[in-house]
């Protein structure tokens, strides 16, 4: 039987004739722009160039923080509220950002105000969360400006001339004006309160000072380092406390871990990281015997382990000093229940 | 016509849909479809894009150095006092005036540090003082026009206007340039290990005949210290904060990356500590210096001792001299020490 082939008419042909050479110009088209591919410069069209507010994370949902900043009588917003999450904080405070991100840094929320009048003072509020109390803690007490008087608005507070600087929880907060007044400083203070008052309850604060012997400790130089103290990768949460005795100077430690086992390989890791950069241990008659003693360049470091505790001294100026410190440094962590 | 009868119908029906067409047709369409993914796979690029062929990427900004500097001036000045705007007249007067680097129809770029949305009280930012200053003696001594720029990533309207750069900047008769995404090329450094086809701001030079960078003497967290050659940092686009894993290798690069005619570091009062951003008055002090030079790497080693640190502490001068910046030892320039004061 003979087969009978579909008829295509001159119309149909031309049609598809069309199709195929815009198809064709389409994948010409392609491969030209292909050649020319950028990532950098696309890059750079992906940037945050012209902004002004931004959710915390990139095509997130707004941050949680901006819903605590409140609204002040006498505080006139300059702009809307910024958020920015780990992707986009360097956008914001530029290198200041690694502080926070190594901190365990979530997100951040900020606000411009005018007080009173136009052009009177200026005031620039933050609020980090740092996902727990101890990174707050890590923030606040790293960026501690020295001589600043402990305030009384929460366990870690304190003020300087034309700012508060302030934990509560999880969060940090820097309330910032661009000059310094009393009458200022009371402003500043009223919206801390407010905001305080809208900031979620988690219960009170943690007395690291009081981890350390008191005696020789300067005021508010307790800080916690969150990751790579010393200068050693990965050894992180410790705390740091810096003294004048009378002996010389020196700065205790302490980083409490899971289990003893944990305290002292992170003490041995230690004790290689001091030797590899070229400490040797010094002899300390009547010294423990469990505590090397190590110097480099008249900075004496002494190490040791209590229960779960790794804790020593750092940069002592003399080994008198490293071992008075370490000595009673270990009597405090043994008073500890 | 007539229409085709039922069996007629079937026929054509069947003529199509034999055996024989059948096959034929899914003999094209897998040919086609071998073909197309065979073509999708010799185009594919396994290593990603690199620097673009048809479109060659940048390899700098350009060498804006005079060539032949005024005889008998002096290449740096550090000049001590409090008023940024007599500091800076003393310090370019040494350097033989402004008339010895901008001419007659000169079109210059001042590249600020506006990385902040904060009042020049709390020094974070270029103070616009001092940019007032250094445009109009660029005026004064003929410029055709003063150019003003930075990329502060985050709100630059915000950053220029709250720092006071942006009234300062029109006040002078300047014009600031805000980053647009239409200023952006690629730029690649040769021998460079980090600036590789990264998009830079270069538009902002477009007619440029002279480039001043004006810069505050900062802390700066990652890298140290944040003086001239961290500012060129704000010439830069993308997500760049990719380079501060390498902050250090990154301020090398861009060192080689400009070469400008004139540097002003203002270490009128320095930020000595929790910078960039600083925010307390408590981390800024009085340290009444400011510098005028050729050289940017000897500004910022004047910088480096105003923070009462050692080159040991900011690594980036060093290895900004050793590829070719500047001269880290800035005594080896023989600036000329005043003081606004005598």
């Amino acid at each position: 039987m003979a087969r009978v082939k579909a008829k295509v008419s001159a119309a149909q042909k031309l049609t598809g004739y069309v199709i195929l050479a815009v198809l064709g110009l389409i994948t010409a088209g392609l491969l030209l722009q292909q050649s020319r591919f950028n990532p950098a410069v696309n890059a750079a069209r992906r940037a945050p160039l012209l902004k002004a507010a931004a959710p915390a994370t990139p095509g997130g949902a707004p941050a949680a923080t901006a819903a605590f900043l409140p609204e002040v009588e006498g505080f006139t917003p300059l702009g809307p509220v910024e958020s920015y999450g780990p992707e986009t904080l360097s956008d914001k405070i530029d290198g200041k950002a690694e502080l926070y991100l190594s901190a365990g840094f979530k997100e951040m929320s900020c606000r411009s105000f005018a007080l009173g009048a136009p052009g009177g003072e200026h005031v620039d509020v933050f609020l980090y969360d740092m996902d727990t109390p101890p990174n707050a803690y890590a923030v606040f007490s790293g960026q501690r400006r020295p001589g600043s008087p402990a305030g009384s608005l929460t366990a870690h507070a304190y003020a300087t001339a034309n700012a508060l600087f302030f934990t509560q929880g999880r969060f940090y907060v820097e309330i910032v004006a661009d000059r310094a007044s009393e009458k200022l400083q009371v402003s500043l203070a009223a919206y801390a309160e407010e905001l305080l008052a809208k900031l979620p309850s988690e219960g009170a604060a943690k007395d690291e000072a009081a981890l350390f012997p008191q005696e020789g400790l300067a005021p508010d130089s307790v800080r916690l380092s969150a990751t790579d103290a010393f200068g050693l990768e990965g050894l992180n949460n410790v705390l740091t406390g810096e003294y004048d005795l009378k002996d010389g100077k020196a700065t205790a430690f302490i980083a409490v871990r899971e289990t003893p086992e944990q305290a002292r390989a992170e003490a041995r890791r230690y004790l290689e990281f001091l030797a590899a950069n070229g400490y040797r241990q010094v002899q300390t008659p009547g010294g423990p015997g469990d505590m090397p003693v190590l110097v480099l360049d008249n900075s004496f470091e002494a190490v040791f382990v209590e229960g779960r505790t790794l804790a020593g001294v750092h940069d002592a100026t003399s080994p008198a000093a490293a071992l008075q410190l370490a000595a009673n440094l270990r009597a405090k962590l043994k008073e500890k229940p | 016509m007539t229409k085709p009868t039922d069996e007629e119908q079937i026929r054509m029906l069947a003529g199509e849909l034999n055996r024989r067409d059948f096959l034929k047709r899914l003999g094209y369409a897998s040919a086609l479809a071998l073909g197309a993914g065979g073509l999708g796979l010799a185009l594919y690029d396994t290593k990603g894009p690199t620097v673009s062929k048809g479109r060659k990427a940048l390899t700098g900004l350009g060498d804006f150095r005079l060539k032949g500097p005024a005889p008998g001036s002096a290449k740096m000045a550090i000049v001590r006092g409090a008023d940024r705007g007599a500091m800076f007249e003393r310090g370019i007067k040494a350097l033989g005036g402004m008339e010895a680097f901008i001419r007659q129809g000169d079109r210059v770029l001042v590249k600020v540090n506006a990385a902040f949305a904060t009042p020049a009280s709390l020094g974070a930012t270029t103070h616009p003082d001092l940019l007032a200053a250094v445009a109009g003696l660029c005026f004064k001594a003929g410029a055709a026009q003063v150019l003003v720029t930075d990329n502060p990533i985050n709100n630059p309207d915000s950053c220029f206007g709250t720092s006071g750069l942006a009234e300062a900047a029109r006040a002078a008769g300047a014009r600031i340039i805000a980053p647009r995404a239409a200023l952006f090329v690629p730029v690649s450094l040769p021998e460079g290990q980090l600036l590789q086809n990264w998009p830079v701001m270069a538009g902002a030079f477009q007619g440029v005949t002279k480039v001043i960078v004006v810069s505050p003497v900062k802390d700066h967290q990652r890298a140290g210290a944040s003086m001239t050659l961290k500012n060129l940092y704000g010439f830069l686009g993308g997500r760049r904060n990719v380079f501060h894993q390498d902050i250090n290798g990154i301020i090398t690069e861009l060192a080689q990356l400009l070469k400008p005619t004139l540097c002003v570091l203002d270490g009128t009062v320095s930020m000595m500590t929790n910078g960039p951003t600083g925010g307390s008055l408590s981390d800024l002090k009085e340290t009444g210096t400011l510098v005028v030079s050729t050289d940017p790497v000897a500004a910022d080693a004047v910088g480096v001792e105003l923070l009462g640190r050692t080159l040991a502490d900011v690594p980036y001068i060093r290895m900004a001299e050793k590829a070719g910046a500047g001269l880290a030892d800035y005594r080896g320039l023989n600036p000329a020490v005043l003081d606004t004061k005598t």
